[in-house]
């Protein structure tokens, strides 16, 4: 190196002091080097305005136009910067710093002159020896001495090789494509920062920020830092390229080689490093060990670094393999994964480690917290469907007051069990015909569910009519010998006395009439019902009753020998004492039921004109009554809107009655019927038919009475326990309660018979007491609407929803989307049932809303 | 509706009903799942009868009718079925055929949600969608001075202080005549609010205290959270993790018995004691536990008994002035801990918290004041007080951050706000707004919720059902068959996800100001709106 003949640039120049803005006179010379040197003559004067000598410092004559370079040319020096001074002329001089700028051309002229060796007096200037590029693809060896500043070497190419004899400022090397710098010292902070090509060899220390930025350009070799000691602070930020490699040779930082955060945002490279190191920004980069390859490189390679800085004895302490790391940035692929600790590991070493097995509440519980799928199947599922066959009645059963299972009787008829069907209605009435066929309202058709969906009811009349014939006889079994007296022989009385005696148990009736059946027999109209079905029907009945006693106009005393020789007594009476308000004439009032009987008898014959005061069912069959007797101008009257309704209020209009309300009777006068407002309703024959109270003259003082009529439980039971009251005597009602009031007493009576429940026990117990099934779980949609009429008992049976009664059809088995429902043979009357598998059930409800009958529900789960 | 009925006026179509189950018959494949998953059961099996009349083109063949019948997914109209819109259904369906959808009008069912006189409550957050947070700007960047921070490069400290920080020569004082000073918690600013054991399910409040635990002692980020006025389990009490708690007393008292029979136990102290006076989500309201929540376990760590509802009164009930009620209620709850810890209370936003603001500053136990605003959550409250009572949290914690300035305390007494902080998803930007405006800390609830376990409540009025325990996602529900879809240790990873995301966009937002060490409290100058009006209300920049 010493032997190098140098060409010398001096980043530090001589001038007189006084040259500040003077004015002088310069004598040009040639020196012997062909270099022009100026004299600088003549005492400081005026300013002068003319050349400014800021073109060259150094003046090449064989090239340059000297024309303006005349000898006593004036020229101002600027700042005193750019003269070039050969002797002191005035003795008073200093030092003074040129401008990297100025370095930069000289050097740049100097390459650009054919140097290419060239040794640099630095003072602080920036950047120098990079853009070096002037010089081709001859090697340029820059020698730089004294204090170099910031960037040395910055953007250099290949063809550079710096050496600077001390320490480097900050950056040196950045944005270096391809230059060799080589730093006998240290390097301050930024050392190759954002470098891409070139080798930076340091022999010494580097601050912060090292190696940071770098890149790799794959058309040419990865840059490399050789650092001898220990890195600074956050070393290799964002390094996308190259190689550093840190030795840790007796650095400034023994502790940790690497310094404080490195690899922050490294993507790309590698460290080579030795000694220890205190972590590395490990999202970015990894520790790996060191290849053949990796190591044959570093060896090799440190033989040159070691050179460059002179230390070849070095060699042996730094090629210990076992001594060095090195580091790499992690892959796109590799930075996805998490490296955090797993929650789960975290969750077991530290959070149960702390707290308990369990977690937080371990010693408060014993659910088990493991996750569940969110479609769970078996004691997971929130709901599961229940097949709930049976345990709700039909709306038409739970509607008909007598309680008669309509719907199980189309089930049978389904089943082609006819005759069953047909015999189950004397189980619950001994008048289905009568009633059930002709003269019920037929409650159980209003409730029918298919009204639902606009469908027509099925139609019960037509099974009702049906059962005249059924024989009654075959299962009466003999009497028990319990004795039940029965007080009138109405629908009521003959009801619970039918049930009695099926069950066993001597029931006599007695009644005051000549004949058995009481309404029916002696008022309703013979044009509601067939004279002879109400007659077979009452036979069958009176076979299976054969104490009754007729024309038993009983007295107080007689009742009470009665009540107290029988086991229980039953009050049937009825309700035939008329209610006739007190205003004036109410004495030429024909009562309604006087008028029906004598009209059934044949024994009236009304006027032209009748007005009936009373628009209820029974006024409407007054008026039936009387058109077919002759009547042709027929009006009912009443205080409100009548309430009559059914085939009684048909008939009534049918037979050109009129109904009028509110109207209020002042007067019956020979004339008819005068009302408040002065009005007179001519009439013939003036009916009262506004209801009609029980004669309970014979009545002992111990049954309570309420407005007229006697008081019961819900058994039935009068204040004197054993003392039962039914029908019209507890409250008017349709023929179809007294049957059901006659039932349920009797099975109030049978089951304290049986010592099933104690006398004094008034709460109702009936055995069928189950609640009516919620329509909507039946699917009417499976119903064809414009089926309007069903006249055999075949199409009833068929058209007939079953609600909450399983027809078998085995569509939710096809509904389960899990395939979990199957049909098992099972030892009951059905002979099946339907199972749900809860291991495959995931509580959807399909069945329920596929289901015809509404026989699945879908319920809640119990308790987990 | 049955044919049959006569409809009333409160019978409902699904037009009325605030969302559409949309079914796509074509994909169904009737897989039952829907209706399965569905916590409100607002699906059934439909039987549905389907009508051809056939008739031929020249009308020379008799025509004919032709009945099929084929089932579908069918939504209900009882209000109790009413779809809640969560989605589950869309969710679990596997041949994406069914979608609920928003009404495209204000439903019919909110006029009838009040059978029996009873007005509609629910869980959830306000019904309005937007709020100012969101429409605040950061316009200080700086590039070139500050200096410009790199959030991804350089260091960053993030933290808060939690406590009564006295001026240094009132400190010295402070310690020379009372042998105390008080106690200041270095926390991170982001504090996971009260939300009680028993209003989450065990796994959500297991899983957000995991997350907690591993953020502080896997991540080094101090995150606390407050454990709402459900008591605390007895082994959390007793654990190290217990610094990283909050407790909070509020008016029901609710399983304090066992904390205290806990303190004998205690290795650490709590981080610190929250005294609730109000919710943002429902002013004037105590809390609500409805009774299908209180289960076995729930009564055990609230010591009440099984299945009854559990409702706080408003007010502390032997508390009758401010005074009296900051005094009291502090000092109480300092001597639990040997005035170790730091005891704040936390109010609804009103226009009556400067005056509690104003009698805290002169007590110097007093170790913050937590506001929450009108944008809070809860998991059951009357919809009125949801959707209409309340104070925006904004310019309710900028006055009060401003009136510390007047009287030259904002450095002393920090004011944590919370209340629909990232209702929008814009966490980090409504946090971020919120500590510029003055705030020392943010406390959030819903956003945690939605983040860390999936919550599908929206102000849009989506699922909103915490109150009755059905909660399809298990977060807010005590039933083990919903909770166990749940798993503590996935809502502990989403917690740490949230937080590491938060920090990353929070520090976006900071570096630019050159802040990294301490948090810009009260910097307004880096606001602006576009909003006169709320930029003279808030004292920031207006830009257009």
């Amino acid at each position: 190196m010493s032997s190098q003949k140098f060409f010398e640039i001096s980043g530090e120049k001589t001038v007189p002091v006084e040259f500040d803005q003077q004015k002088i006179s310069l004598t040009l010379h040639r020196s012997d080097d062909d270099s022009v040197y100026v004299d600088i003559k003549g005492p400081p004067g005026q300013s002068a305005d003319s050349v400014a000598f800021s073109k060259k410092m150094i003046i090449d004559p064989a090239s340059d136009d000297m024309s303006w370079l005349k000898s006593g040319t004036d020229v101002t020096i600027n700042g005193a910067t750019n003269a070039t001074a050969k002797d002191n002329i005035f003795g008073k001089t200093k030092q003074v710093r040129i401008e990297s700028r100025i370095l930069e051309e000289e050097l740049q002229q100097a390459i650009e002159n054919g140097e290419r060796n060239i040794k640099i007096d630095a003072h602080g200037q920036h950047g120098i020896g990079g853009r070096l590029h002037r010089a081709g693809d001859e090697k340029v060896y820059i020698l730089i001495e004294g204090h170099p500043g910031q960037r040395t070497g910055s953007m250099g190419f290949p063809n550079t090789r710096i050496e600077i004899m001390g320490p480097a400022s900050d950056d040196v090397g950045w944005l270096n494509a391809g230059a060799e710098i080589i730093i006998h010292g240290n390097a301050a902070n930024g050392a190759a920062n954002a470098m891409a090509q070139g080798k930076i060899f340091i022999d010494g220390n580097i601050g912060a920020r090292g190696m940071t930025m770098t890149k790799s350009n794959p058309r040419f070799d990865p840059p490399e830092l050789w650092i001898l000691g220990t890195a600074g602070d956050y070393f290799a930020e964002f390094m996308a390229g190259g190689v550093a490699i840190i030795c840790g040779h007796e650095g400034q930082n023994p502790e940790n080689v690497i310094g404080y955060r490195p690899t922050v945002g490294m993507v790309g490279g590698k460290i080579f490093f030795r000694g220890p190191i205190n972590g590395f920004s490990t999202a970015d980069a990894k520790q790996i060990p060191v290849s053949d390859t990796d190591w044959k490189w570093l060896s090799d390679n440190m033989v040159l670094f070691l050179e460059n800085i002179n230390k070849p004895e070095l060699l042996s302490t730094l090629t210990k393999r076992s001594e060095w790391q090195l580091l790499t940035a992690l892959s796109p692929q590799e930075k996805t994964i998490d490296t955090r600790r797993s929650m789960a590991s975290f969750r077991q070493g530290v959070w149960d480690a702390e707290l308990g097995t369990g977690g937080l509440i371990g010693e408060l519980t014993d659910i088990d917290m493991s996750p569940v799928p969110v479609i769970a199947t078996g004691k997971l599922r929130r709901f599961v469907p229940v097949w709930e066959n049976n345990m709700y009645l039909a709306p038409c059963q739970a509607a008909c007051p007598s309680g008669i299972p309509v719907q199980q009787r189309w089930g049978l008829m389904r089943e082609d069990k006819t005759e069953q069907a047909l015999e189950i209605a004397l189980d619950y009435t001994p008048f289905p015909a009568t009633i059930c066929g002709y003269l019920c309202p037929n409650l159980c058709m209003d409730s029918c569910t298919k009204h639902a969906d606009i469908l027509v009811p099925i139609d019960v009349t037509v099974l009702g009519k049906k059962s005249i014939d059924i024989d009654a006889k075959a299962n009466v079994p003999p009497e028990s010998g319990k004795k039940i007296a029965v007080i009138g022989g109405g629908p009521a009385g003959i009801s619970v006395a039918w049930q009695l005696r099926k069950q066993g148990h001597t029931a006599v009736i007695y009644d005051r009439a000549e004949k058995l059946g009481g309404k029916i027999e002696s008022v309703i109209p013979n044009s509601r019902i067939p004279k002879d079905v109400f007659k077979k029907e009452l036979e069958r009945a009176a076979s299976v009753i054969p104490h009754v006693h007729l024309k038993e106009n009983l007295t107080a005393a007689e009742f009470e020998k009665i009540a107290s020789d029988f086991d229980f007594t039953v009050i049937s009476i009825g309700a035939q004492k008329p209610v006739v308000p007190p205003f004036p004439g109410n004495e030429k009032l024909v009562p309604a039921l006087d008028f029906l009987f004598k009209a059934k008898a044949g024994s009236i014959k009304p006027g032209k004109r009748v007005v009936i005061i009373g628009a209820g069912n029974v006024g409407c069959d007054v008026a039936t009554e009387a058109h077919r007797l002759g009547a042709d101008d027929i009006t009912l009257i009443d205080i409100q809107e009548p309430a009559s309704f059914g085939l009684e209020r048909d008939e009534a209009e049918r037979a050109g009655a009129k109904f009028l309300w509110p109207k209020f009777t002042k007067e019956i006068t020979d004339d008819g019927v005068v009302l408040t407002d002065g009005e007179l309703l001519p009439a013939d024959t003036v009916v009262i038919s506004i209801g009609d109270r029980p004669d309970l003259d014979f009545i002992p003082e111990g049954v309570s009475i309420d407005r007229g009529f006697v008081s019961v439980n819900a058994a039935y039971q009068t204040t004197i326990p054993n003392i039962f009251a039914i029908g019209d005597v507890v409250r008017p009602g349709l023929l179809t309660n007294a049957i059901g009031a006659g039932r349920k007493a009797a099975t109030t009576i049978i089951e304290v018979l049986s010592g099933k429940r104690p006398l004094e026990d008034t709460s109702p117990v009936f055995s069928d007491g189950k609640p009516a099934i919620d329509k909507s779980r039946v699917s009417l949609a499976y119903f064809d609407p414009r089926i309007i009429e069903s006249n055999t008992l075949g199409d009833c049976a068929s058209q007939c929803s079953s609600c909450g009664k399983c027809r078998d059809c085995g569509i939710c088995v096809s509904a389960c989307p899990q395939a979990a429902i199957s049909r098992i043979e099972v030892a009951d009357d059905a002979g099946y049932e339907y199972t749900v598998n809860d291991d495959l059930c995931i509580g959807c409800g399909f069945c329920a809303g596929a289901c015809p009958c509404g026989i699945w529900d879908i319920v809640q789960n119990s308790a987990f | 509706m049955q044919a049959d009925r006569p409809i009333t006026p409160s019978t409902l179509c699904i037009k009325d009903l605030p969302w559409q189950v949309l079914w796509n018959k074509e994909k169904c494949a009737l897989c039952g799942r829907c209706a399965s998953v569905c916590p409100v059961r607002a699906l059934e099996l439909g039987v549905f009868r389907k009508r051809t009349i056939n008739t031929a083109l020249n009308l020379e063949t008799p025509s004919s009718n032709l009945y099929s019948i084929f089932h579908g997914v069918r939504q209900k109209t009882e209000p109790q079925h009413a779809c809640v819109g969560c989605g589950m259904c869309t969710l679990v369906c596997p041949n994406d055929a069914i979608l609920p959808e928003r009404s495209d009008e204000a439903d019919k069912l909110r006029y009838h949600s009040n059978a029996g006189g009873l007005p509609r409550t629910r869980g959830g957050r306000r019904n309005v969608k937007d709020g100012i947070l969101d429409r605040i700007k950061f316009v200080r960047i700086s590039m070139l001075t500050d200096p410009a921070l790199d959030a991804g490069r350089h260091e960053f400290e993030l933290r808060t202080l939690l406590g009564r920080v006295l001026p240094p020569e009132e400190n010295l004082k402070f310690q020379r005549e009372n042998g105390w000073i008080p106690p200041v918690r270095e926390i991170y600013p982001l504090v996971i609010g009260s939300m009680s054991f028993g209003a989450l399910s065990p796994p959500m409040w297991e899983g957000l205290q995991m997350g907690v635990a591993y953020l502080n002692e896997e991540m080094n980020m101090p995150v606390r959270m407050c454990t709402g006025e459900g008591g605390c389990p007895p082994r959390l009490m007793r654990s190290r993790f217990i610094k990283y708690v909050i407790l909070q007393i509020a008016s029901g008292y609710f399983g304090w018995d066992e904390m205290i029979h806990a303190i004998p136990h205690m290795k650490e102290v709590p981080c610190a004691i929250e005294i609730k006076y109000g919710q943002g989500a429902k002013p004037g309201d105590g809390g609500l536990l409805m009774w299908h929540k209180v289960n076995k376990l729930i009564a055990a760590i609230r010591g009440v008994p099984v299945g009854v509802s559990l409702p706080s009164p408003p007010t502390h009930q032997t508390k009758y002035s401010i005074e009296e009620a900051v005094a009291k209620m502090i000092q109480s709850m300092s001597m639990a801990w040997g005035f170790q810890a730091p005891v704040y209370p936390k109010i609804s936003a009103s226009s009556t918290s400067l005056a509690v603001l104003n009698n805290l500053t002169r007590n110097p136990y007093a170790a913050g004041l937590a506001i929450d605003g009108e944008d809070g959550g809860t998991g059951a409250a009357y919809n009125v007080s949801m959707d209409h009572m309340g104070h925006p949290i904004a310019s309710n914690v900028r006055d009060c951050y401003l009136n510390l300035v007047k009287i030259g305390k904002q450095n002393e007494i920090p004011l944590f706000a919370g209340g629909g902080v990232g209702k929008n998803g814009n966490l980090a930007a409504n946090a971020a707004a919120l500590i510029m405006l003055g705030a020392s800390g943010i406390q959030i609830g819903k956003y945690i919720m939605q983040a860390a376990a999936g919550c599908l409540g929206s102000e849009g009025d989506r699922c909103n059902i915490c109150n009755i325990g059905l909660c399809p996602k298990g977060i807010t529900s005590q039933d083990p068959r919903l909770f166990k879809r749940l798993s503590a240790e996935n809502v502990a990873e989403r917690v740490v996800d949230a937080y590491l995301s938060f920090d990353i966009e929070l520090k976006k937002i900071v570096a630019p100001l050159g802040r990294s060490t301490s948090l810009p409290i009260g910097m307004s100058d880096a606001l602006a709106i576009d909003d006169k009006h709320a930029a003279d209300r808030l004292d920031i920049k207006y830009v257009v």
